[in-house]
């Protein structure tokens, strides 16, 4: 990371520079776009309270990446206990929840991608996540995650192995067509 | 199964439409506006406690200050009080012994 002793954060420029990916990895993990929103406004208001911790540009975004991961992590707990707690199945829940995301924007594979994302174990989806959103390497995933590099290499290969077979089921066309 | 299938190239492919697809979604509408708000009204709200806890201590301040003074006032008229009161002991000790001295010869010369 670099550091600049001179750099001053400006929290509007860091929110309008750091808003899409923080919602992007909120709604990636979540699978839910009003929790995602939610999400994605917490974090940013956590950074505002945290800014003079923060000592620049680089050190915001990894802060950003790991603290939006963590929140996503913590509210999908919390859904799986109400779920429990009520005798539903959170899976089936976001995966009828994707199905309302909105699909006209959004390309047919960007947004198939999405509902298989949900189905994937979530240390999996969160590596595979930084892996292709972020375009992170697996050396930084493990910085983020805080987990051994061994184990997010592991996790990027059987979640894009398990992936790749459930697109395969399903976007053939996409996979293999174009 | 039919993944098995793929080779390295359909599995690079793959890789290069997944990270297509999964390019990052745009903020919804507002999300900056209401982040924004919201920050400004905490630092709002904390400026007005820090006024609140500044003018809190500045009132403790004063009324120390004046509540020190009005002791030390009130000493320095029990001290003066008790210095004056002192002397008029020592005078009445003074007189008490001149009559004494007065009663003495009064009674010689009789």
């Amino acid at each position: 990371m670099r550091g600049n002793l001179s750099w001053q954060p400006d929290f509007e420029e860091l929110v309008d520079e750091h808003q899409s990916m923080v919602f992007s990895l909120a709604l990636r993990m979540t699978g839910d776009r009003g929790l995602a929103e939610e999400l994605a406004q917490d974090v940013l208001l956590e950074l505002d309270r945290n800014l003079n911790k923060i000592k620049s540009a680089d050190h915001a975004r990894f802060w950003l990446r790991q603290v939006a991961l963590h929140r996503s992590a913590d509210a999908l707990r919390r859904k799986r206990a109400n779920a429990a707690a009520l005798g539903t199945d959170v899976w089936v829940e976001l995966e009828e929840r994707h199905g309302f995301m909105e699909r006209d924007s959004e390309s047919p594979l960007g947004v198939r991608i999405e509902e298989l994302l949900a189905t994937l174990p979530e240390s999996q989806r969160a590596a595979l996540v930084l892996r292709y959103q972020e375009d992170l390497t697996p050396e930084e995933i493990a910085v983020t995650t805080q987990s051994p590099v061994a184990t997010v290499k592991s996790q990027l290969q059987r979640g894009l192995k398990l992936l790749r077979m459930r697109a395969s089921q399903t976007l053939k066309e996409y996979v293999r067509g174009a | 199964m039919e993944h098995n299938e793929l080779n390295e190239q359909e599995l690079q492919e793959f890789e290069r439409k997944l990270r297509t697809a999964m390019s990052r979604r745009a903020a919804p509408l507002g999300l900056k506006t209401r982040v924004l708000a919201q920050a400004h009204e905490r630092r709002q709200g904390q400026r007005r406690r820090w006024w609140m806890i500044e003018r809190i201590a500045a009132t403790v301040l004063l009324a120390a200050a004046v509540g020190g003074f009005v002791e030390y006032r009130h000493l320095e008229e029990v001290r003066k009080g008790e210095a004056a009161k002192e002397q008029v002991l020592t005078a009445l000790r003074i007189t008490g012994r001149t009559m004494g001295r007065v009663q003495e010869r009064l009674s010689e010369d009789r």
